[in-house]
């Protein structure tokens, strides 16, 4: 191989097909993880082109290069310190007044970049028309038309890329002039900070100080306190002046040379009758009509995922137990072999059984949902009820999502948009009670005692979901965000986009879930063998028998329900000795071991996807404190229940 | 405070507006305590003064409003659009906006 190199990174609002670009260009040599240290997703690949290796980075599509959210701080460094040798501006012709802004701000930072004018079918569609040459010399930049989802125009946006890489292609972005009073302010700014060794162009650092930027007011501050002073003061020259905040008065006036642009190469002839999206976007967000569409479209969601994972669910589990016998045949049935069995083997058919036949469709609906444009409007008419937990529209979707499995629904919480509302999602849909907690609900109390008490439990849950998001909200510190989302017209999900999407995410899932599923499972096991269990079941007793009034048995079975949560009912009846569990158990007993499963510790394959998402430390404070949960709940719900009477 | 855009009208926050009605923005307001996060996001997004915004439906339930403007629908919640200031346009005078 030649040792040619060259990094390329996508970058450019949300829903412009960026990502349809990015799986077009890598295809199946991706890697997708996240950002050092941040929950936010980092997608590579690479290709070969014309004897180069190219590395594409695809950035998280952000709408502005300030500072407000994760994604653009982390856009803004890696384009500023790592330098990308070429930066592809994916732009929506169809809303090319706001992707100018943000093109606008790349050219503030005086990256060597191309423009893939992209949805150039769904703008000419809009009557939208668009004089690309015209635009190209506006702007000082290569701009190439495409259409992502066709493939069309890549190959010629990958040609430039490479050009202006090579130095063939002069490119001499035009930046911005502001008005005349902000332009000889930032000039004085730049010359104050052009040796402050920033790694950010001097004029950039001048805009971005006016603009209000903390991290740079910051950074600036720290290199040269003079120069941030001298931007202060002019600053609050221009406010005198203008009568606007200085932030204000720069945003729009680079927003009034994005509209002045975009009105310079658009013509546009609307079309008379509304389109099919149009008309669907009236029914799906109608105040009556929409939630029928909504209830109709998430429950056929639900029962997507759980048929397909139940098929896939069963089909998997009949396939590796029954590789046992092969198993015993060539280890024999020794202590080591059984170990390795029971801790290692079925640790690994425990994750590909719970976790993979559910995770797998989960990502196909979601990112289905998400690339059509329908989640936004789920989001859209949830948003006023998921706001009295302290969390906005978009986080009704994880929360439904755990009624099935917990671990795809933590996943979705990085829909929302700050590390905040992410954990705060996490951790309240962690509280929903999976499928597996509803064997037990359903198994222990509903079939027991009655179904309506299954029900009242239910209800209970909910209740203390509220309660828990609402003290999660005001505990944590930062400011509560609102709903500011774009709703981007409808379109058909690009499926090879969707499937690589899916699959890559799987991938990343694996190599976290399954290290953290084995060595658990190897635990319990080994400790089993060693004859432990008991041991520890009597550490147990003062709580299960002493504060929760239980067999002593229940311990073990709530040991091994951080495994898997419907065993606990399965061991329950091995250990008492009988099926009919309403002999070994009083009524009380059964609600409450019920509320202990249903809010103690979420399962395995949940934590791994907690550390996942939020590090260690995060995972392990709501784990422990949804024992602690668990356990003052049981406890108060013994006391109140043989309080009224029953036993 | 002076503005650039003279239209006559009344001057009110953008949650006040009815559906189909048009404004034009006069202001954003910071957040509490002076937290401004939200309205340069807000502007960012394209919501500077001088802006015209149509306001295309509310959410029910006091949910979150849909809102045209520069020529894309934008979900705001009610807490935002508490904090934009506009002058309601009496005449139809659109140019922009399709």
């Amino acid at each position: 191989m030649n040792g040619r190199r060259l990094v390329i990174a996508l970058a450019g609002n949300a829903n412009v097909g960026k990502s349809v670009i990015f799986n077009y260009l890598t295809r199946l040599h991706q890697h997708i993880g996240n950002w050092p240290g941040k929950t936010v997703e980092k997608a590579e690949g690479t290709l070969h082109f014309k004897g180069y290796t190219i590395d594409v980075v695809d950035l998280p599509g952000i709408y502005s290069l300030s500072t407000y959210s994760i994604e653009e701080s982390i856009s803004r460094r890696f384009i500023a310190v790592d330098k990308p040798d070429v930066v592809i501006n994916v732009i929506d012709a169809s809303v090319l007044e706001r992707n100018l802004f943000f093109t606008l701000q790349l050219m503030e930072l005086e990256t060597p970049m191309v423009i893939a004018l992209n949805q150039m079918d769904v703008a000419s569609r809009k009557g939208i028309q668009i004089d690309v040459e015209k635009l190209e010399e506006i702007l000082g930049v290569p701009v190439v038309p495409t259409i992502a989802v066709k493939g069309v125009g890549i190959f010629k946006l990958l040609e430039k890329a490479v050009e202006i890489f090579e130095g063939k292609l002069s490119a001499k972005p035009k930046p911005v002039k502001y008005g005349e009073e902000v332009e000889q302010r930032i000039e004085r700014i730049a010359e104050a900070v052009r040796d402050s060794g920033l790694p950010y162009p001097a004029r950039y650092v001048a805009i971005k100080l006016l603009e209000g930027d903390r991290e740079i007011q910051e950074e600036v501050e720290k290199a040269d306190p003079q120069a941030a002073a001298l931007a202060r003061r002019l600053g609050e020259e221009l406010e005198k002046l203008h009568g606007h905040s200085c932030p204000t008065l720069i945003t729009s006036e680079r927003y009034q040379a994005a509209n002045c642009i975009a009105r310079e190469v658009q013509r546009l002839i609307p079309p008379v009758k509304p389109t099919l999206g149009e008309k669907l976007h009236n029914v799906t967000t109608h105040r009556v009509a929409g939630y029928l569409v909504m209830a109709a479209t998430l429950l056929s969601m639900f029962l997507f995922v759980f048929a397909v994972g139940n098929i896939l669910s069963e089909f998997l589990s009949s396939l590796l137990y029954g590789l046992k016998p092969f198993f015993e045949g060539f280890f024999g049935t020794g202590f080591l072999a059984q170990l390795f069995w029971g801790g290692v083997v079925e640790g690994l058919i425990a994750g590909a059984t719970i976790a993979l036949p559910y995770v797998i469709p989960f990502y196909l609906v979601l990112y289905f949902l998400e690339d059509s444009g329908y989640l936004s409007r789920i989001a859209f008419l949830m948003d006023s009820i998921m706001h009295r937990m302290g969390l906005h529209g978009k986080a009704f979707i994880p929360l439904l999502l755990g009624y099935g499995c917990n671990v795809p629904a933590c996943l979705g919480c990085r829909i929302m948009e700050t590390q905040r509302e992410r954990l705060i999602a996490a951790f309240v849909t962690t509280l929903v009670p999976c499928a597996a907690r509803t064997v037990i609900i359903l198994g222990l109390v509903g079939r027991f005692i009655g179904i309506q008490w299954a029900l009242v439990l239910y209800v209970f849950d909910l209740l203390i979901i509220f309660l828990l998001g609402r003290l999660a909200f005001k505990i944590l510190p930062g400011e509560p965000t609102g709903l500011i989302m774009e709703m981007p017209d409808y379109r058909l999900p690009h499926l090879r986009t969707v499937l690589s999407q899916t699959w890559f995410r799987l991938l990343e899932f694996l190599k976290i879930a399954f290290p953290l599923i084995i060595v658990s499972t190897l635990t319990v096991k080994l400790l089993e063998a060693l004859g432990m269990l008991s041991f520890f079941t009597s550490l147990l007793a003062p709580v299960t028998v002493g504060w929760l009034g239980l067999p002593v048995e229940t311990g073990v079975t709530l040991l091994f329900g951080v495994l898997r949560k419907e065993l606990a009912l399965i061991m329950l009846t091995t250990l008492l000795g009988t099926t009919d569990l309403s002999q070994a158990l009083t009524p009380v007993q059964m609600t409450v071991f019920t509320i202990v499963s249903m809010f103690y510790i979420p399962c395995v394959a949940t934590i791994a996807t907690l550390v996942m998402e939020f590090g260690w430390r995060k995972a392990l404070v709501i784990t422990v404190s949804e024992v602690f949960l668990a356990l003052v709940l049981g406890g108060l719900a013994l006391r109140i229940l043989v309080l009224t009477g029953l036993r | 405070m002076s503005t650039t855009v003279e239209t006559g009208g009344r001057e009110v926050p953008l949650a006040m507006l009815r559906d189909g009605e048009t404004g034009i923005v006069v202001s954003v307001k910071s957040g509490y305590g002076g937290a401004w996060g939200l309205k340069k996001r807000l502007m960012d997004m394209g919501i500077t003064p001088g802006t015209r915004i149509t306001v295309v439906k509310s959410a029910p339930f006091h949910g979150p409003m849909e809102i045209l403007v520069r020529g894309y629908r934008l979900a705001i919640g009610r807490g935002m659009a508490e904090r934009i200031f506009v002058r309601v346009e009496e005449t139809q005078a659109g140019c922009r906006e399709s």
